[in-house]
């Protein structure tokens, strides 16, 4: 590739809609070839902040640098930005092979390729996605994995030294989807572009994104890497937010951080009263109903542990916490 | 013969040294169609010039709004001399114009007869029998038409004689009469086409020369013409547009053009067009019956009186006639 | 079924009445003399002369409301713009007015009694009763059809391929002629066809501002009612006939394309 990815550097970046914040002081630093998920739920800003990065929409204060270089000099169409949209937004009325060789085609005419030039590139990244075969279909007759790749193979024409991924697997089936994560991240460790990838469900952030950025209501709530926020969340939202966990009071305890016992053994415990046993999953899940606050309390355990317990609803149970958590409020 | 279509079709028409634009009112097509044909011969003889006459029909009313919109008529001949007062009042033409012509600009008349269906089976004889419950007559709107208004006058002529211009009286004969009226035309000619064609209602309330006109089109054997003892006397009067005619240098072709309505053979074809011509050595040539008729002068007062009275809004016709 | 049978029936029988009927009696009354004077209609000056300009009102009203409604149907499905809800609403005012009203409109806004009036009387530009009015009164009233057809398919369509197309590298100009143009085509010519149909049939508006001269500012359905006032019936329905043709020519280009858009 003759564009070298960039860093990105988006700092102290303000947003409105009307009244409402869309983005509120936002700063991030996007290193040169790494792939970061946006991760937070509607309205949390985190597309709002793609759609900025890849121009689309003007902040209303801060600034973005693409490798140092104020952003705001540089129109959406220098930008190199490769966009890939929730809904493919593929071109309905142009055959696979010519929506892959559109960026080129539009190219001034002194940086367009020849016309063989442009076809050749626009098959290599039809292989390259693994469409082979499909080039003279149109849009409407592929799979919606298919146009997703498709969508792909055109936003990577424009040799992008940004990938921006807008939610690119939010419109497919789970099955479609966790295969296509896992195709992504092994084509992102092949290409090594800056990518920014947009998503509200945070088993696909945390599996695919070299580091996580967690949003809430126009804020960053967390950076880091995905063990790193599910190990440590910086909030009671993240920790709320990724993976499940329980609230005691004003503790936070994972589900797989409750210990159950049948008996009491000495150690300070809790005591609780099964209420439900669901044994089907690689875990066994416990739902238990504290006595005296009558919280209710999700636990996982391995399931041989679940079968030495052998314990049944309305059975008497004891727990204990191997980590808790707290947060300020 | 296709490309000899599409020639004709994109010709550009060749360029008179004349060319009149004579704007009048409906029943007039046919008479000036021929009318136009002799004068433009007329003209070539006297003066060696090619002259075209252009036409612009509608309702007489309406064509004098078009001339003070800006349609740029040379002349006007339309239905009542009220709309040529109107023309002359936004200053187009002479306040004194129906001194410009004889017989006060109106170089032929006519009048308002009934056009009953073969056989009179209502026994129509006069105005009396249009107001019988049940008789279904057809007449246009005074507020749009030009016939309209002088047959609406024909009527109240008609009881003023009858009730010694009692007018409470005249008033209710003619509502009574327009009671009998299920649909009123904008145009006379629409109600021709109404009566005629459609065959809708008893009687026709027509012009003279527009009944005459729907027996040689429809038919002698479908229909005859009654005409009452009394109606008034029409005078559908013409005038040159002083400031267009002179605009175009028109303006003695103009002149001319309307002079010779008055000649001999002027005359002659509006009596073939069923148009009581002035002359009454050519009248007495033509069959036309004997009535006796009233001019608006001696019934109303002039054309303004008249419109004032009757057409304008809130006048008698607005209070008699509730659609 | 038997219900259907019935429904079907009434549409047919609805059809027969409304449509057949009365084009038949077009053409037998168009033909009662004979095809001879049915084509003599056609020689008669004025007749050409009406179809002149029926031609030309059309050929310069429709491709001015093509690059018209393109243009205001691409502003208002793809960008958001004060005074959006107020071009929308303009657009469909021909609409809502009467045609004579529409035709009325430029009689107060040309005519010699308004404030224009002098102006044009003094620099001799002749609008209403003359050619460019019968022009403008048939651009205002088929100025919608395009726009209209347009704005709800660009709307459904969405901005998304746009913005595609202009974070690969596209130019606006790229953008519009590859993406948004080819993506509407059909919806287009279908606007196309009814705006043509109504700039070739249109009477109210013109006829207020025709001025009615024969031979000269009479268009097609003008010279009909001037025909038929004429008792020259034979003629009237020759020409209406050719209107008729544009009708059915019209509806069966409706139908093709209609399919098209909706395979």
């Amino acid at each position: 590739m003759e564009n070298e990815p960039m860093s990105i550097e988006v700092a102290r970046v303000s947003k409105k809609f009307g009244a409402f914040p869309a983005l509120d002081d936002v700063s991030l630093k996007l290193e040169t070839g790494e792939l970061v998920a946006l991760l937070g739920p509607s309205g949390s800003g985190k597309t709002t902040l793609l759609r900025l990065i890849g121009g689309l929409e003007q902040q209303e204060s801060g600034r973005i640098f693409f490798d140092g270089a104020d952003a705001a000099n540089i129109s959406i169409r220098e930008r190199q930005a490769g966009f890939v949209f929730q809904h493919y937004a593929l071109f309905r009325h142009m055959s696979v092979l010519k929506n892959v060789a559109f960026g080129l085609s539009v190219r001034p005419r002194a940086k367009r390729p020849p016309r063989a030039e442009i076809e050749r590139r626009a098959r290599e990244l039809l292989k390259l996605v693994q469409l082979e075969g499909v080039e003279r279909r149109l849009p409407a007759q592929l799979s919606g994995g298919q146009r997703q790749r498709v969508a792909l193979a055109r936003a990577l024409a424009i040799e992008p030294r940004v990938l921006l991924l807008d939610e690119p697997f939010g419109a497919l089936d789970a099955k479609v989807r966790k295969e296509l994560r896992r195709w992504l991240r092994k084509l992102h460790d092949t290409l090594r572009i800056t990518t920014v990838f947009v998503t509200h469900d945070q088993e696909e952030a945390l599996e695919i994104a070299d580091r996580v950025v967690v949003m809430n209501q126009g804020r960053i709530e967390q950076i880091g890497a995905p063990r790193e926020v599910y190990d440590h969340p910086a909030s009671a939202f993240v920790c709320r937010f990724i993976g499940n966990v329980n609230e005691v009071g004003a503790a936070f305890i994972r589900p797989h951080d409750v210990e159950i016992t049948s008996r009491r053994n000495g150690a300070p415990s809790l005591d609780a009263v099964v209420e439900f046993v669901n044994t089907a999953g690689a875990v066994a899940k416990m739902d238990l109903r504290l006595e005296g606050s009558g919280e209710l309390l999700e636990a996982e355990l391995p399931r041989s542990r679940e079968a030495e317990l052998a314990l049944k609803p309305g059975d008497r149970a004891f727990v204990k916490f191997r980590d808790v958590r707290t947060f300020p409020s | 013969m296709r490309l000899h279509f599409l020639l004709l079709l994109f010709a550009v028409p060749a360029a008179h040294a004349v060319s009149l634009l004579n704007v009048s009112y409906d029943p007039t097509r046919e008479f000036y169609q021929e009318y136009n044909a002799a004068f433009a011969k007329h003209w070539k003889a006297a003066k060696g010039e090619e002259v075209s006459i252009r036409q612009s029909h509608g309702g007489s009313g309406k064509q004098a709004r078009a001339v003070i919109d800006g349609l740029e008529a040379d002349v006007v001949t339309l239905g009542l001399a009220y709309d040529i007062d109107v023309i002359a009042d936004k200053g187009l033409l002479a306040g004194d114009w129906q001194k410009k012509f004889p017989e006060n600009s109106a170089p032929y008349t006519s009048t308002i007869v009934f056009l009953v269906r073969k056989g009179n089976p209502k026994g129509v004889k006069d105005f009396d029998d249009l107001v019988k419950p049940g008789m279904v007559v057809i007449a246009p709107n005074p507020k749009t038409s030009g016939g309209a208004r002088w047959a609406y006058l024909a009527a109240w002529l008609y009881a003023d004689e009858k009730f010694g211009r009692d007018e409470a009286k005249s008033k209710d004969f003619v509502a009574r009469l327009y009671k009998n009226v299920p649909v009123l035309d904008s145009g006379a000619r629409g109600s021709t086409t109404t009566f005629a064609q459609r065959g809708i209602g008893d009687v026709l309330l027509a012009w003279e020369n527009e009944a005459h006109l729907a027996l040689k089109e429809f038919g002698a054997d479908n229909f005859e013409i009654v005409t009452p003892p009394l109606s008034i006397l029409a005078e559908p009067p013409v005038a040159v547009v002083d400031s267009v005619a002179r605009r175009h240098g028109n303006a003695e072709a103009a002149a001319a053009y309307l002079a010779y309505l008055y000649s001999d053979e002027g005359q002659e074809i509006a009596a073939k067009n069923f148009y009581r011509p002035r002359n009454p050595a050519i009248l007495a040539k033509h069959p036309f019956p004997k009535l006796k008729l009233v001019d608006i002068q001696e019934g109303f007062g002039g054309w303004r009186a008249a419109q004032g009275k009757h057409f304008a809004d809130g006048g008698v016709f607005d209070q008699i006639y509730q659609p | 079924m038997i219900r259907r049978l019935f429904l079907i029936g009434a549409a047919l029988a609805f059809l027969v009445l409304f449509l057949f009927v009365p084009l038949a009696a077009i053409f037998a009354e168009a033909f009662r003399r004979g095809a001879g004077a049915y084509f003599a209609s056609f020689r008669d000056p004025d007749a050409l002369s009406a179809i002149r300009l029926t031609l030309l009102a059309a050929a310069i009203a429709v491709p001015l409301n093509l690059v018209f409604g393109v243009a205001a149907a691409w502003a208002i499905a793809k960008f958001d713009f004060a005074g959006k809800s107020l071009l929308t609403s303009l657009i469909d005012l021909p609409f809502a007015v009467s045609p004579v009203v529409s035709g009325l409109i430029y009689v107060l806004l040309f005519g010699a009694q308004s404030w224009l009036g002098p102006w044009l009387s003094a620099h001799h530009i002749k609008i209403i009763f003359a050619v460019p009015g019968i022009v403008l009164a048939t651009l205002f009233v088929t100025f919608p059809f395009v726009a209209r057809e347009l704005i709800p398919l660009m709307q459904s369509q969405g901005r998304d391929e746009e913005i595609a197309a202009v974070s690969l590298g596209a130019s606006g100009w790229q953008t519009f002629l590859r993406v948004t143009l080819p993506n509407v085509k059909w919806g287009l010519l279908y606007g196309v066809i009814l705006c043509n149909a109504r700039a070739m049939g249109e009477f109210g508006a013109v006829s207020v501002v025709s001025g009615h001269i024969r031979g000269e500012t009479t268009t097609l359905p003008l010279h009909v009612e001037i025909l038929y006032n004429e008792y020259n019936f034979v003629a009237a329905f020759a020409v209406a006939s050719l209107l008729a043709l544009l009708a059915l020519v019209t509806l069966g280009l409706k139908s093709f394309v209609e399919w098209r858009m909706n395979p």
